[in-house]
């Protein structure tokens, strides 16, 4: 997968941010793909791991903010399940810290870019 | 035989001048599926989306990919194009080449933009029709509670065409509000005259709600009326059963005369016959309920109705004075200028009853110095609490309260006024919103919803787009208890076994159920495993 970052997208929150980071001509690597999700709570176990099966260098999963989730409860269930996909890469001796849950506004492009960019610092501690 | 997709361009008249579309075109037109490609700019306006119609007619295209912008601004616009060329509108993908990929990377971005449209060519290969349905709804609206807020409902909702039910639990409409009248000159018994006379509404009371059942559009509530049961159906419930107060006093100070209640302190004002009218009145705010919107418009105009009509000295003994609501920050000042003391303690001040009179002790934070009181009257601080029953009935609808008691809004943000079951909505009280403007706005937010909703006797929305496979369900009851809109209900299918059911009308496609069920019994079109994995495994390959 050419360590790409795949970043999961909650429609409400982190899409349109990413929408936002374009129209303000900001800068992010190239190597991010984002995949558009109805809410965070829809990305499960199996489409972050895939992604690490297929070489990703980090997988980030993007929701609302804490509190302010769409459908409530979806951002918090998902970092529960990232919280455990950390526990995964440490077991198989991988850096846990390539897989987060980020939480932001609709209206943050400037945080959007942020964490693009502290996930790529990681992957660069992490040596890969 | 593979389904046919058509892919369209678009360059959004020249602005995506990072990318050679040539190169994009060959790479493409290669990708298993795709049978067509057309690069057509812009594609979202009049001409384009004609030539977009008659390419996918002409040429048998059965799904569409569009690259171009963001599916936050567009989606709809093709999914409209798609719909009139005759194809379902859910057979279709967005690859966003614009905000998230051209307008953020510098240099060329050839290779990403290929990349992006053979991730969205690999899910919509996937696709699958989501049909749309009519469901034919109930126009009835039952309302529950019979005061202030429950009246000025009833008679919106008959206004604007809904026949309706109110139902409260005493025997006339219209107690417990005489507050409103004083403060804000309402004529409750016209109000009541009114519903009377509606033709629209009827009234049942006294009568209490004993079980509900059912979904929006389709509610079947058991009521009981005079030792009698009765079953009404209904397309949507509104809940406004107010709240109550509880003066925050120490058990021996409650029986204490001179001790009293802002609604006592209003049936002395209003008393010709008082003889002696209270010369010094001390008021409590804000120490034991920090949520004092209604005790501080209370202490406010009660504060201010002392002072004009006995002339009394006002001392406002609070922690803050919260001026958040309309009209409240001007009645402040006003009370200020009459001469109205606030002293500000960050403790709830010491109160003994002591000869006849009321001792206060209280330390000024703006003074820093220590204030001892002698009055002949302290109107207590009231705190807001849930009407009683509230418990009840929210087990009887299945329904949320928050951490004080009061009813939860589905998303306090996005749907106040809302609950989490599609068709139950709340005003004002029992919800926690104290004040008459808040109340008003809440009155007004329920009808149009309503309204938006049952008007036309017809709601249109998916059918199945998120569904529970009956055969792999185990009834292990997760995806019913995590649903944030309380959409899956149990229900027995053919056999006798119990399998979780989507309400069609209730869900809100968030795809939470699917990522949680352990027997992946759930399945949401669009965003199903094989969709998203499709995508991820796509990333990278060329
Ligand atoms: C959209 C909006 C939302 C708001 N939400 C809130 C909210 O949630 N909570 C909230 O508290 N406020 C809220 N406010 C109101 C705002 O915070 C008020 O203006 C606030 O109460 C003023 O406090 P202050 O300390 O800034 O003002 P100040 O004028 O410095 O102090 C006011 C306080 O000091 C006391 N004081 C001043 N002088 C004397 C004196 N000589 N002797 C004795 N006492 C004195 C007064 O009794 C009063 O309590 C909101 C306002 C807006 C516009
Ligand atoms: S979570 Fe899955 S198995 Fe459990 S009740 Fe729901 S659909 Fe059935
Ligand atoms: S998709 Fe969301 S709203 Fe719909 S049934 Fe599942 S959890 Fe409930």
């Amino acid at each position: 997968m050419n360590n790409c970052i795949v970043a999961f997208c909650c429609e409400h929150s982190a899409y349109p941010a990413a929408d936002l980071a374009g129209k303000l001509k900001l800068h992010y690597p190239e190597n991010l793909r984002i995949i558009r999700v109805p809410c965070a709570g829809r990305v499960d176990l199996i489409h972050i791991l895939k992604a690490f099966e297929k070489g990703a260098a980090a997988v980030m999963v993007m929701g609302c903010e804490g509190g302010a989730c769409h459908h409530m409860t979806g951002n918090t269930r998902t970092k529960e399940r990232v919280k455990y996909c950390n526990l995964l890469l440490r077991e198989i001796e991988a850096d846990g810290r390539l897989v987060a849950m980020f939480n932001l506004s609709p209206n943050a492009p400037h945080k959007f870019v942020g964490a693009v960019n502290e996930i790529t610092k990681r992957i660069k501690e992490s040596g890969r | 035989m593979e389904t046919k997709i058509g892919v369209f361009i678009c360059n959004c008249s020249g602005t995506l001048n990072n990318i050679d579309f040539d190169a994009v075109v060959k790479k493409v037109v290669e990708l298993p599926g795709v049978t067509s490609i057309k690069f057509i700019s812009p594609l979202c306006l009049e001409e384009g989306k004609k030539k977009m119609l008659s390419c996918i007619r002409e040429e048998n295209i059965e799904k569409v990919v569009v690259a171009a912008c963001s599916p936050e601004f567009k989606e709809h616009v093709f999914r409209e194009v798609l719909e009139n060329a005759g194809l379902n509108g859910h057979l279709f993908s967005m690859a966003n080449i614009k905000e998230q990929c051209s307008w953020v990377h510098e240099g060329d971005v050839t290779g990403k933009v290929v990349e992006l449209i053979k991730m969205a060519v690999s899910r919509t290969r996937l696709l699958q029709p989501v049909k749309m349905n009519n469901f034919s709804v109930n126009r009835e609206v039952l309302v529950v509670g019979g005061g202030f807020e429950a009246i000025n409902a009833a008679l919106q909702l008959s206004r604007a065409g809904l026949r309706t039910t109110l139902l409260e639990r005493e025997a006339v409409l219209g107690t417990g509000t005489t507050e409103l009248e004083n403060l804000c000159g309402f004529d409750i018994n016209a109000m009541v005259m009114e519903v009377k006379g509606d033709e629209n509404i009827e009234i049942l009371a006294p009568a209490e709600v004993i079980e509900t059942s059912g979904k929006i559009g389709d509610f079947n509530v058991r009521i009981r009326k005079g030792g009698e049961e009765i079953s009404r159906k209904y397309g949507a419930l509104v809940i406004a059963t107010g709240y109550q107060t509880k003066l925050a006093l120490e058990s021996k100070l409650k029986s204490d005369v001179n001790i009293v209640s802002q609604e006592k302190l209003c049936h002395m004002l209003e008393d010709p016959e008082l003889r002696i009218r209270p010369r010094t009145i001390g008021f409590m705010l804000d120490f034991a309920d920090e949520n004092s919107r209604l005790p501080t418009l209370a202490t406010l105009n009660n504060a201010l109705a002392a002072k004009r009509k006995w002339g009394s000295e006002v001392y406002v003994f609070c922690k803050n004075v919260k001026v958040d609501s309309e009209r409240i920050e001007r009645l402040y000042q006003e009370a200020r200028d009459c001469g109205v003391m606030f002293l500000k303690s960050d403790v709830s001040p010491k109160v003994a009853a002591e000869n006849g009179k009321i001792k206060i002790e209280a330390k000024d934070i703006f003074l820093g110095e220590d204030i001892n009181l002698t009055c002949d009257v302290l109107v207590a601080e009231e705190c807001l609490l849930p009407a009683e029953e509230t418990e009840a009935l929210s087990s009887i609808l299945n329904i949320r309260r928050d951490s004080r008691g009061f009813y939860q809004d589905e998303n306090v943000h996005l749907y106040p006024v809302a609950s989490e079951k599609k068709g139950i909505f709340f005003i004002g009280g029992c919800r926690g919103n104290l004040d008459l403007s808040r109340v008003l706005t809440d009155v007004s937010s329920v009808v149009v919803s309503i309204y938006k909703l049952l008007s036309s006797g017809n709601i249109l929305a998916e059918v199945e787009r998120v569904k529970v496979d009956p055969q792999k369900c185990v009834a292990c009851l997760t995806c019913i208890r995590i649903c944030p809109h309380n959409a899956i209900q149990l229900v027995r299918v053919d056999g006798g076994k119990e399998v979780a059911e989507i309400c069609d009308l209730a869900c809100e496609a968030c795809g939470i159920c699917a990522a949680m069920c352990p027997a992946k019994a759930i399945t949401f079109q669009g965003y199903r495993d094989e969709e998203i994995l499709a995508q991820v495994e796509t990333i990278g390959e060329s």
